[in-house]
């Protein structure tokens, strides 16, 4: 029987000859292939192309009768997307937005690996009744969210601390969203840690602290990173939460709510052209993450 | 001044793992402790360095108790079974990590350093990182790593466990020699009777958390205190109902006796018989003897002591 050097022999009872495997190969990478592209296309990146389209105030021509967008006539608006993002609420609600989002992820990278790390290595009554807690905020719907922050931390508050139309509101209903995300990346990272480094490190002399900085924290690195980006991503989508607990007005308006005000006036570009802008930061931000999480941990693996 | 363990425990819930544990561990030599998993060697192992806390027992080493002092300042280099490298840290640092832990000054490590990986053989892997080399590499390293705070004792827990069978044996006979050199006082864990047989001065056997016998490896092979001895450290078969050593038998042409199997290993032939008492034994004979001996299975043999 015929076969060429590069193929792997076929495990089965019967070898099937060169021309079978070769139409199963296409078929296999055109299903795959084809599955995953179509799918990725509809569900991501056909939504992110309209964004950016409408954005920009793209509009085609189709007198042509032509199906394929590339014999159009485009027609786009961009000076309008220009002043859309331009508009200094415009820059105030995305400044506000990052700048929120950068400070609560990074909070809850620190607290999201001490909780990890308490619910890994220490044992307590009660413990999986917490474990099940860190999850809601992936539960809870943020409006409701947002509903319950208005009444314990609104001007009726309770506990007597009104955050409402306030930046520590918005700060406190992003720290709520965004938490499960560091405390799930970096959990499976500390349960499958091998003691015995941490052992080593310790016949070789060094204190808990110097073990924790030296052997521990590094290895948590690529994980909180990963964690961040998710969380920060997260934290610049937020909506329902932080548009009911920042009431509202200007100064507490961040880029989603801004957004959203756009559309109740029917600015559609301009809604999408802040969204484009915002779908890049947060892109950018979790792809930084994720490569340095990468790098950091491509040459160190075992 | 040797390692003195007196009446060392270790319970874990209601079982023992180490039951009452009396051992001297002479200074200089390299000794086994030898078991099956589950043995408790480990264990012991890592009570002397100071992992697990004993539930009752001390631990004495060169005349000072330890049993109460953290692993940092027991002064011993401990090699894991996985190796436990700091695989963040190239191949340089975690030789030089206990060093710089005690605050030496850069030059010196870096001189230490360089002379323990020309020891280990890694020089020119100095700015690798842990995840580039090879197990018997990664194993050399977590050697020089606890060498390196020039300890009291060396602590090895399986140390060629997880190598294949060549790199093992170079690594083992390479061992050997770096003891014969250093002469730091050693202690290996291992259940490979063989690697405990060529590497110890002491040999340590041990079963069900408990000390089965101490002594020189010859001494130990040859006066097994018991069956469990005996068959651990190498195989064993009936003969005249006394448990007895396959090679301490032979077999001859023509007899009562009939050879019912034959595996060929190679250089070790093993020969099972039906002796004419119905005894099942076997036999076993290096090649050249087999050779010697031309019996196929089915003959009518005779099996006798040597």
């Amino acid at each position: 029987m015929v076969t060429s050097v590069n193929e792997t022999p076929a495990v089965s009872t019967s070898p099937p000859t060169v021309r079978s495997r070769r139409l199963r190969r296409v078929v296999s990478t055109v299903t795959a292939g084809g599955l995953l592209s179509t799918y990725l296309s509809i569900i991501v990146i056909l939504p992110v192309v309209a964004t950016i389209a409408t954005g920009v105030g793209a509009s085609p021509d189709t007198t042509s009768g032509s199906w394929w967008p590339g014999d159009w006539v485009w027609h786009s608006n961009f000076s309008a997307f220009v002043d859309a993002i331009g508009a200094p609420a415009a820059w105030h609600a995305i400044w506000l937005s990052v700048w929120l989002s950068l400070l609560a992820a990074s909070v809850n990278t620190v607290m999201g690996a001490l909780i990890a790390w308490v619910l890994v290595r220490d044992r307590f009554r009660g413990q999986k009744f917490i474990e099940s807690f860190v999850d809601i905020p992936f539960a809870l719907p943020t409006i409701v969210a947002g509903v319950v922050f208005i009444y314990l931390y609104g001007p009726a508050s309770p506990v007597h601390v009104n955050l409402f139309e306030a930046w520590t509101g918005l700060f406190v209903a992003l720290l709520f969203v965004s938490l499960p995300f560091s405390v799930r990346t970096i959990q499976p990272v500390l349960v499958a840690m091998d003691r015995d480094v941490e052992h080593a490190a310790r016949t070789l002399g060094a204190s808990p602290w110097r073990v924790t900085r030296s052997v521990i924290i590094p290895s948590l690195v690529s994980p909180a990173l990963a964690g961040f980006g998710l969380a920060f991503a997260r934290c610049v989508g937020e909506f329902g939460s932080i548009s009911l607990i920042g009431g509202g007005i200007a100064r507490t308006t961040t880029a989603s709510t801004y957004i959203y005000n756009l559309t109740q006036g029917f600015l559609w570009q301009g809604a999408a052209a802040v969204s484009t802008i915002l779908l890049l930061i947060s892109v950018t931000v979790l792809t930084g993450a994720t490569w340095f999480a990468a790098s950091f941990h491509d040459r160190r693996a075992l | 001044m040797p390692i003195q363990l007196s009446n060392l425990s270790k319970n874990y819930g209601q079982g023992a793992v180490v039951a009452d544990v009396n051992l001297e561990i002479p200074s200089g030599e390299l000794t086994a402790l030898l078991g099956p998993s589950g043995s408790g060697k480990t264990t012991v192992l890592k009570m002397i360095g100071g992992i697990e806390k004993p539930t009752t027992g001390r631990i004495v080493i060169e005349g000072r108790d330890v049993t109460d002092v953290d692993a940092r300042y027991r002064d011993i280099g401990y090699c894991f079974q996985a190796y436990a490298p700091f695989r963040h840290m190239s191949v340089a640092k975690n030789v030089g990590f206990g060093l710089s832990v005690r605050g030496t000054a850069k030059k010196e490590i870096r001189q230490r350093v360089g002379e323990l990986l020309e020891l280990v053989r890694l020089s020119d892997k100095a700015n690798r990182y842990p995840a580039q080399l090879s197990g018997g590499e990664r194993q050399r390293m977590a050697l020089a790593r606890a060498l390196a705070i020039e300890p009291q004792v060396l602590l090895l827990d399986e140390p060629f466990g997880a190598l294949d069978a060549v790199v093992r044996s170079e690594l083992r006979s390479w061992l050997k020699e770096l003891h014969q050199r250093l002469h730091v006082t050693t202690i290996l864990v291992t259940h490979d009777q063989e690697e405990a047989m060529d590497l110890a001065e002491t040999l340590v056997v041990m079963h069900q958390g408990r000390i089965e016998q101490v002594g020189r490896p010859l001494e130990v092979y040859d006066q097994p205190v018991n069956s469990f001895v005996q068959s651990f450290l190498g195989p064993t078969t009936l003969f005249d109902g006394v448990t007895i050593r396959p090679h301490d038998l032979v077999v001859s042409p023509s007899g009562p006796d009939v050879v019912t199997n034959i595996d060929d290993l190679g250089f070790e032939i093993r020969i099972a018989v039906t002796r004419a008492s119905g005894e099942q034994t076997w036999v076993q004979l290096s090649r050249p003897e087999f050779l010697d001996t031309k019996i196929a299975s089915g003959d009518a043999v005779s099996v006798s002591r040597r």
